[in-house]
């Protein structure tokens, strides 16, 4: 009997207990989808390694390896296997495109995972192309293509038919250099050919790399490096490569943002049910006094009420853990967000153990809640608990000495001694509103700060149209400085240099035609000067770094040491030490000129020109990125719609449950529907307007923490637009009003007669 | 002249296959400025009839007139402003608004009625002129409903309507309300419709109808009507 009194009460309560199931479903699944992500790209991005044999170092050098020297390597002891290696950009002849060129002379490091098409073979003519680019340039089994590879000794054209499609973990984020952001299979991907191929149309073996797997750490093996070469070598470890440190980060960020967001909802979730359940139960006391003194035992009472909170936990947890998976499914699948970005040979959804956890303790959470709300009520005899709930008593207000208090009107009075009297729910409504508005502006935030930050480093920062990547080295700067003479082109000279422990880039710049500029921290616009050095912000912060203070780098490969004054502190999208080419001949630096900028297009690889970037394929690699961010924010943004529409609804039909009775009497004396509203809605927006004044720094400060904790790589400044804030602030009171509106439509239907006939 | 006409007046209440005629066919009239007790047992029907008179309830059938007004057929908004100006209600709960002080359960009548009668006023008249800050928890039972008075006189109100006014109250408290609600209503001309079971109350009405399984049984002038002090409670 007791059920269908269960059922019947959740009936009578529809839309607290809906409210309660959705909150708990939007809390759990939030955590979930949050926590699934990040979860299920770290197994995933594990398999695509193990599968690929990818390398835990990389041995780089200017020369070729020979079979002896990756002998040595692989000799030394901790290393499990090792291959040479190649990685080179080459064009697609009749095309634009651009394609990382790999060959592995031991396919089981740094190798492929077939989708389609022959397996690998280290003897086979033909090519294991990059499955994502083939797709999005029709490239099919069979197709014959041409690779053009431009070196130093020529031009070398590689004619074969497409074997295998493939994904390969040394290119998991498949970037063509630091300047892009996303991967754009449209214009770029990778293809891998066999050492037999790659010697006959190279007529040598031309390895650049040494990759090889090991447990060792990087300041174990390095040493033992150089002494089996017999000379310093650069070494990067996998947290120093793009397709590593990036998933990484991209890990690390979903565990930063699962730890923000989803434990927001699920707080929001939670206080909220302590809230209405203890309502809930309130409003049910004379019931429970009346089973009581019926004679059922406290146990029975305590076991029918707990069910409550049990059914809401069980419903929301279902709906909750679909949510999960439909979020998860969203940001993690082959076309989804995740997947423009990462390029993964399983796409299957994992759940880390402790979100069961995680479930088992919410739904335990509200059972509790609900076994508390109602022992609080089974205290003292039948007769106690039979005596209605009374709220406490209210309390004269120190604004009511003031004269403001005077001029309030007596919905004000009424509306703040309410507000007062319930301040769980009074408080609950605030923290709906403040959470509402920091997601607003989080996300719109956020979009205002990428798009300012791919203004002020592509649109201002940049001028050419064109970057011509040059193959020379630094006797050949003669070529390389014609060149830019004869493209009217700034140039530059990038290269690997060692500060503390840690690579950086080192990048000399000569800028006579304008095309590149320099941002500061402020924003403002640098010009190199002709003394000293400057250094992006993470170089500045990891080192304790300031303008003024000495910094010493030694470039790789050599056992020159150069110590610089810092000039400055640039953005940079690059970890980078950057100084102008007068300052480079200063320090006695010698460089190699291999990037020219140029306003010209249409410029074609060859001769020096190894490969061309154009400013517009950079762009549209930045409009993926933006895409990516878009879809994000509309989540964030339906996320913030929901979260205070659900809030603020289910605290707004508890005020107006609570506040039915004197609604009533307003009515019997006189009072008009619509007055009856206003001052519900009146009461709304007062909240309203606090919660926005707590809610925008609060928001403000949310955004600035997660773009240090996700975005430090960007150095993006923090930017919000008016519309930004225009915007947060209306729709927080568009869905206050709204939710204010549905209530005091309510009103329509108070039974006057019903609510007053009832005992005080 | 009656101030209240009820004319073939049913009230249906309809529920599943349930049909409950709380009033059938009704017809009567109240006097203006009269004292009337409305008596019946419970289920009669006489809380029906109160909140027909109040507005607060519309009928199935038939017609009601108050002050040669039809309010049978108004809309909410109409009755709201029915309410608001020609009827002042006391119930037996008081309901008045707890978060609210005693001068601001009368003063809030202000928002609605322009020519309301001072708060201060109809509070030192209901004798609680030491308690205008005093929230309704701080108050007594009788307390309470003499605030309830005077928030319904506040209005000046033609009309006052009270469902079993004393019903919550002690004899000795429910006395006094009767006396003030008798001298108020004398001294300011008012009709007072006062619903109830009891017996000696009626015996102070100066008219008395009552109502039996929803149909009026009889309605009575007494010439000369008790005091309060003469019934013997």
């Amino acid at each position: 009997m007791l059920r269908k009194k269960l059922f019947r009460t959740m009936g009578r309560y529809k839309a607290q207990f809906i409210s309660m199931v959705i909150m708990v479903a939007l809390g759990i699944g939030v955590f979930w989808g949050f926590q699934m992500e990040w979860y299920t790209l770290d197994r995933t991005s594990a398999k695509t390694y193990e599968a690929t044999g990818f390398a835990d170092y990389r041995i780089l050098s200017d020369s070729f390896f020979t079979p002896e020297e990756l002998e040595a390597v692989a000799a030394i002891p901790g290393v499990s296997d090792a291959t040479r290696f190649l990685r080179v950009n080459v064009a697609v002849k009749g095309d634009t495109d651009l394609l990382g060129l790999s060959v592995s002379s031991n396919p089981k490091v740094s190798g492929i995972y077939v989708t389609s098409g022959e397996d690998y073979d280290p003897s086979g003519r033909g090519l294991w192309l990059s499955d994502q680019y083939a797709a999005k340039n029709g490239v099919r089994l069979g197709d014959q293509l041409t690779l053009v590879y431009a070196g130093p000794s020529g031009t070398v054209e590689i004619t074969a038919p497409v074997l295998g499609l493939a994904k390969a973990s040394e290119y998991m984020i498949c970037l063509q250099d630091e300047t892009q952001i996303m991967p754009d299979y449209n214009s770029y991907g990778f293809v891998y050919i066999s050492p037999v191929l790659l010697e006959e149309s190279m007529g040598m073996e031309t390895y650049t790399q040494i990759n090889l797997t090991s447990e060792l750490s990087k300041e174990e093996i390095v040493p033992l490096i150089d002494k089996a070469l017999g000379r310093t070598s650069l070494v990067l470890s996998k947290d120093e490569v793009v397709s590593w440190a990036e998933t990484q980060g991209e890990i690390e960020e979903g565990v930063t943002m699962g730890s923000i967001l989803p434990v927001l909802f699920l707080a929001i979730a939670i206080l909220t049910m302590v809230t209405t359940m203890h309502r809930l139960t309130a409003s049910e006391k004379t019931q429970i006094g009346l089973l009581k003194s019926l004679g059922f035992k406290d146990s029975r009472i305590l076991r029918h009420y707990s069910a409550y909170g049990l059914t809401i936990g069980l419903a929301g947890s279902v709906l909750g853990v679909g949510i999960g998976y439909l979020l998860a499914w969203y940001i993690m699948n082959p076309d989804g967000a995740m997947g423009t970005y990462v390029d993964l040979i399983d796409w299957t959804l994992y759940v880390p153990a402790f979100c069961w956890i995680v479930l088992a303790a919410v739904i335990g959470f509200l059972t509790l809640l609900s076994f508390l709300s109602v022992k609080s009520m089974l205290r003292g005899s039948a007769a106690d608990a039979l005596r209605p709930y009374s709220p406490k008593r209210v309390r004269p207000l120190p604004l009511e000495r003031t004269g403001l208090w005077k001029k309030m009107r007596f919905s004000g009075r009424w509306n703040l001694r309410d507000s007062l009297r319930h301040k769980s729910r009074t408080g609950m409504t605030l923290f709906g509103i403040i959470g509402c508005m920091v997601l607003l502006v989080g996300a719109l935030g956020m979009n205002d700060t990428a798009r300012s930050f791919v203004t002020v480093f592509y649109d201002e920062a940049t001028a050419y149209e064109s970057k011509l990547n040059l193959s020379v080295d630094e006797t050949e700067n003669e070529a390389a400085l014609a060149l830019a003479e004869a493209r009217q082109g700034d140039w530059a000279a990038m290269s690997s240099v060692q500060v503390g422990d840690a690579p950086v880039g080192l990048e000399i710049y000569h800028v006579s035609h304008g095309l590149i500029h320099f941002i500061a921290k402020d924003m403002s616009e640098v010009t190199l000067s002709p003394e000293g050095v400057y250094i992006c912000d993470r170089i500045a912060r990891d080192n304790g770094l300031a303008p003024g203070d000495r910094i010493s780098f030694s470039p790789y490969g050599s056992s020159e040491t150069y110590e610089a004054e810092v000039k400055g502190i640039l953005r940079s999208l690059s970890e980078s030490v950057i100084l102008s080419d007068e300052a480079a001949d200063r320090l006695g630096i010698p460089y190699a000129i291999n990037t020219v900028y140029t306003r010209e297009t249409g410029i074609e690889a060859g001769g020096v020109i190894s490969s061309v970037q154009s400013k517009q394929s950079i762009l549209q690699s930045f409009d993926k990125f933006m895409e990516l961010m878009n879809t994000m924010i509309l989540l964030l943004v339906v996320a913030a719609v929901v979260l205070g529409l659900v809030v603020l609804y289910n605290l707004g039909v508890m005020s107006y449950t609570e506040r039915y009775r004197e609604m009533a009497t307003l009515k019997v004396v006189g009072f008009r529907d619509r007055q009856i509203g206003r001052i519900l809605i009146g009461q709304n927006l007062w909240l309203t307007v606090l919660g926005v004044v707590i809610g925008l720094p609060a928001g403000v400060g949310v955004l600035q923490y997660l773009l240090t904790a996700l975005a430090s790589d960007y150095e993006m400044k923090l930017t919000l637009g008016p519309i930004t804030y225009a915007v947060s602030i209306l729709l927080t009171f568009g869905v206050s009003l709204l939710v204010g509106w549905m209530i005091a439509r309510r009103t329509r239907s108070i039974d006057m007669v019903e609510a007053l006939k009832g005992v005080d | 002249m009656s101030i209240v006409q009820f004319e073939k007046v049913s009230r249906i209440y309809k529920s599943g296959d349930h049909v409950l005629r709380a009033l059938d066919h009704v017809s009567f009239g109240l006097d203006e400025g009269k004292f009337i007790v409305i008596l019946g047992p419970s289920g009669a029907g006489k809380s029906t009839l109160l909140n027909l008179i109040g507005g607060l309830d519309s009928p199935t059938e038939g017609k009601i007139a108050v002050d040669g007004f039809d309010i049978s057929m108004l809309t909410n908004d109409q009755l709201a402003e029915y309410r608001a100006k020609t009827v002042g209600f006391v119930f037996q709960n008081y309901n008045l608004i707890p978060t609210l002080t005693v001068y601001e359960n009368v003063a809030l009548v202000r928002e609605i009625v322009k020519n309301a009668l001072p708060p201060e006023e109809m509070l030192e008249a209901v004798g609680l002129a030491d308690h205008l800050k005093n929230f309704p928890a701080e108050l007594s039972g009788g307390e309470q409903q003499r605030v309830s008075i005077a928030r319904a006189l506040a209005k000046n109100p033609k009309i006052l309507l009270c469902d079993e006014p004393t019903g919550a109250l002690d004899s000795e408290t429910g006395v006094v309300v009767l006396k003030l609600l008798l001298k108020m209503a004398r001294e300011r001309g008012k009709t007072i419709v006062i619903v109830t079971h009891n017996q000696n109350i009626a015996k102070m009405a100066d008219v008395i109808v009552r109502v039996k399984s929803g149909h009026i049984r009889s309605v009575e002038t007494q010439e000369s009507p008790l005091s309060a002090e003469e019934v013997e409670w």
